[in-house]
């Protein structure tokens, strides 16, 4: 009884969407087929360079919708370009026109707004206008698809018609204000849709208010992969599904904060996950959540003692474009009572592999003798030449070359220990226990070729707090001691690499060697709890590793980010990283990284 | 004797003569295409001395600059290399992408570069003194340097440095319609999409299109080749395999150069 409730509702709700949707469904172009593109183009038009594309989530405007529109419940969720200064978020798939060419022309034509967009002051329509207008002055290639995409807009929805009048003079006037609340214009940048900044500029330093300046308003949280579940070819969904959107209003509302994005209240995330939408209230958390947080993920520290009380260095603050002076604190850690470990049996197998290949590279003065040419005479092999009878039949190499390769090195490694190194690769092995091997291999293999290495592992919880360990530095001598901290490395916290970074340029940057390498390896991008995440903890990274950089340093990273995009190269510079994507071979793939680096 | 065409960009002619009066060396350092080369060659006609031009690479050793012992029917003889010879005759010794030598190799540079201006040749056991119309000068591209090659800083440190870009858009649009012979608006045009193109970063392109390259898609212009064509072979083909960036660099000439009605 149920099912054939279910199948009428279905046919129904197929019946009345198709009959009000207007998007021609087999010419849709999807976002993420173009994602690549779209970024290189952002990038080429002139957009910023910490920014990325995603997709948006739908907003709802309020429009005089048909009486079919209102039955079915379409017509009413929109998905519009904007951008904040973090990001452009473009629509997960387009579809409003008759071919795939002039939907995929759509996104380009949005991303070029996106570069544009902000250079102009006013309202929203002067902006969009005055940016369209520079497009298509500058682009002829443009003015075709702008023609024919305004025309079938408009021919769609006659609403849209004011765009065309648009001439520069009226863009104040409140009649186009007003047509602009009822019917969007797709090809425009819109709003950000929620107040995104308010989080970003959450600081540490506020404490944890309840009670008053609780603002009731609600935003609706961007979530890429709902957006784009939303936006797929849904046609045959349920009527239920649709129905309460139109004929009743149910607005559930769950407390999940996002400015401390993990604190893990099982059901809150679970309940979110059901949810339809997350509505996210502008709450901080209360003092309960965040204690609980911090148990939740604190490392073992029972044999972990500070030296000293810390010390404070700057961070970069890309907004203000400044350094925020003494603003970090960094702790450096020595772990004690520590067991000597042995080389572990699992690695030897790997380890005489590698030894096998650097036995390969080592580094001595060559002599070339016998060259048809070189640098200097061998009179050998000329006397011998000229006491033969056969001249002709005889060789004449008389030449001998001198190659002499010569590895001053100095190298420090960095590793990443936050929480998120915990993720598992296989049902056995984590991210962090690939990391450890590699650790082992690697030191095996630099002490192997009598090379000066360090290694420091890091982790943080906010700007106060950068736990620097101190697992081997450069005057300690390789032992079973240090594979004993390797061996109880374990992960914590959060990923201020910035700091991090700092701390051991700053070290490698006393050694005396020529070259300097600070190799470092993570799991992914840089983040912490307060507002280190996403572009400003990508640029003050940058800045970082540019002043690594100045030093004559020279900053590798190895990543384990399966994920790792665009961030990386505008990080790190074309050849100053690589991806690992199967980090079980991390521990092999190291010393051959190294060997590459510094041949 | 044909004048070779040089547009200044700063004022690198009138420090590359100063340098020249004073018995300074001159190193240049700069993107591929940005006219490092035709600045010397032009600088060498207009001083009158000849240019002697090595490029560099991994291999080069000492002796392919200093010379070295030949074999003939009488026994072995003395050959000089291009440096030598720039040194005792006078002229410009032009070392062109110089990190790509070995550090070893430069060190034979020293002498030259400072106040002694002298060549000892250990081989033959023969100082020479540098004639008074010796100049050494040195380039690279600071793009191409890999992970762990760079110039030692003791080399680094004997140079005037020049540091040239691409020249900015009035000028590189002169550049273009002399070379070339194309008309503005088109040379405009190419001088635009070049701006944009140089936006990318060195993850999407290696490197960005270069002055050189924008004449060359003007020479195709010029000799009846549509625009969109011409870019596609000269600029977008050129500056990368990768299908998406080519994809996107295509667009991008196609939304320029694309309707003219």
């Amino acid at each position: 009884m149920l099912e054939f409730e279910e199948s009428i509702g279905k046919i129904w709700n197929h019946v009345l969407t198709k009959k009000t949707n207007t998007a021609y469904e087999d010419k849709r172009v999807f976002f993420e087929d173009k994602s690549k593109v779209l970024n290189i183009f952002y990038r080429l038009l002139g957009g910023e360079n910490g920014k990325e594309l995603h997709v948006t989530d739908k907003r709802f405007i309020d429009t005089s919708r048909t009486l079919l529109q209102k039955i079915s419940g379409s017509g009413k969720i929109f998905f519009l370009a904007w951008q904040d200064e973090t990001g452009v978020y473009l629509p997960s798939s387009l579809a409003y026109f008759d071919s795939h060419e002039q939907n995929s022309m759509m996104y380009i034509w949005l991303v070029a707004m996106a570069t544009r967009f902000d250079r102009y002051r006013g309202n929203l329509v002067e902006k969009n206008f005055h940016a369209s207008s520079e497009l298509l002055n500058r682009y002829p290639g443009f003015i075709a698809f702008y023609k024919k995409a305004v025309d079938q807009l408009i021919e769609k929805n006659e609403k849209l018609s004011f765009v065309k009048s648009l001439d520069g003079e009226n863009l104040t006037d409140e009649d186009y204000l007003e047509h602009l609340d009822l019917y969007p214009f797709p090809l425009w940048l819109y709003p950000p849709l929620s107040s995104k900044k308010k989080y970003s500029e959450f600081d540490d330093k506020d404490e944890p208010v309840r009670g008053n300046n609780q603002t009731e308003k609600i935003d609706t949280l961007k979530m890429k992969k709902q957006a784009s579940q939303i936006d797929d070819k849904k046609q045959t969904d349920g009527l239920l599904a649709f129905l309460p959107d139109a004929l009743m209003s149910i607005m559930e509302q769950v407390n999940v904060d996002r400015s401390e994005d993990d604190s893990f209240d099982e059901d809150a995330l679970y309940n979110a996950e059901d949810l339809d939408e997350i509505t996210l209230g502008q709450k901080k958390a209360n003092l309960n959540a965040r204690l609980k947080m911090d148990l939740d993920i604190s490392s073992n520290s029972k044999e972990e003692y500070p030296i000293g009380k810390g010390y404070f260095i700057d961070e970069w603050d890309y907004s203000k474009d400044k350094y925020l002076k003494h603003y970090v604190c960094i702790k450096p850690l020595i772990t004690t009572n520590i067991e000597p470990v042995a080389f572990p049996l699992h690695l030897k197998k790997i380890y005489k592999k590698i030894q096998a290949e650097l036995d390969l590279m080592q580094l001595d003065r060559i002599k070339n003798t016998n060259l048809p040419y070189g640098d200097e005479l061998n009179l050998d092999t000329w006397i011998e030449y000229k006491g033969h009878q056969n001249k002709s039949g005889h060789h004449q190499k008389f030449y001998t070359n001198f190659e002499r390769k010569m590895r001053d090195m100095s190298t420090l490694i960095l590793a990443d220990i936050s929480l998120s190194t915990e993720a598992a690769i296989t049902q056995e092995i984590r991210v962090i226990d690939a990391i450890k091997d590699s650790l082992m291999v690697f030191s095996e293999s630099l002490e192997y070729l009598e090379d000066r290495f360090a290694i420091y592992a890091f982790s943080s919880l906010k700007n106060t707090n950068v736990r620097f360990h101190i697992i081997k530095n450069f005057k300690e001598k390789y032992s079973d001691y240090v594979r004993g901290k390797i061996d109880n490395i374990k992960p914590g916290y959060y990923t201020r690499l910035g700091a991090a970074i700092r701390e051991s340029s700053k070290i490698l940057n006393k050694q005396q060697s020529l070259n300097k390498l600070l190799l470092i390896i993570s799991d992914g991008k840089p983040n912490d709890v307060d507002r280190y995440d996403g572009r400003y903890g990508i640029e003050d990274t940058k800045k970082a590793i540019l002043e690594a950089k100045k030093l004559g340093l020279v900053p590798f990273c190895i990543t384990i980010d399966i994920e790792a995009k665009d961030y990386l190269s505008y990080l790190f510079g074309k050849n100053g990283y690589v991806v690992v994507r199967d980090s079980k071979k991390l521990p092999k793939i190291l010393p051959e990284i190294y060997m590459s680096l510094t041949k | 004797m044909s004048k070779i065409y040089y547009k200044e960009h700063a004022n690198e002619v009138e420090l590359f003569e100063a340098a020249a009066s004073m018995h300074l060396p001159i190193l240049i350092k700069g993107p591929t295409g940005c006219g490092k080369t035709r600045f010397i060659e032009a600088m060498g006609e207009k001083l009158g001395r000849k240019v002697y031009t090595v490029v560099c690479h991994d291999d080069l050793s000492a002796a392919d600059l200093v010379g070295r012992h030949l074999i003939d029917e009488g026994g072995t003889f003395w050959q000089d290399g291009p440096l030598t010879k720039a040194v005792r005759d006078g002229g410009i010794c032009y070392l062109d992408e110089i990190i790509e030598a070995r550090k070893d190799t430069t060190v034979v540079l020293h002498s030259l570069a400072d106040y002694r201006r002298v060549l000892p040749i250990d081989r033959t056991g023969e100082l020479i003194e540098a004639h008074p119309d010796f100049m050494l000068v040195v380039s690279y591209n600071p793009g191409y340097q890999n992970v762990l090659k760079g110039m030692k800083p003791s080399t680094k440190q004997r140079f005037i440095s020049l540091s040239f870009t691409y020249p900015n858009a009035d000028i590189e649009k002169e550049i273009i319609i002399k070379e070339s012979g194309v008309n503005a608006d088109i040379a405009q045009k190419l001088v635009e999409i070049a701006g944009e193109i140089r936006k990318l970063n060195d993850n999407e392109i290696e490197e960005a299109v270069s002055t050189r390259l924008l004449v060359y898609a003007a020479k195709l212009i010029v000799k009846g080749f549509d625009e969109y064509e011409a870019c596609m072979h000269s600029i977008v083909e050129s500056l990368s395999d990768d299908d998406e960036v080519i994809e996107v660099l295509k667009k991008l000439i196609d939304l320029h150069f694309h309707s003219k009605s």
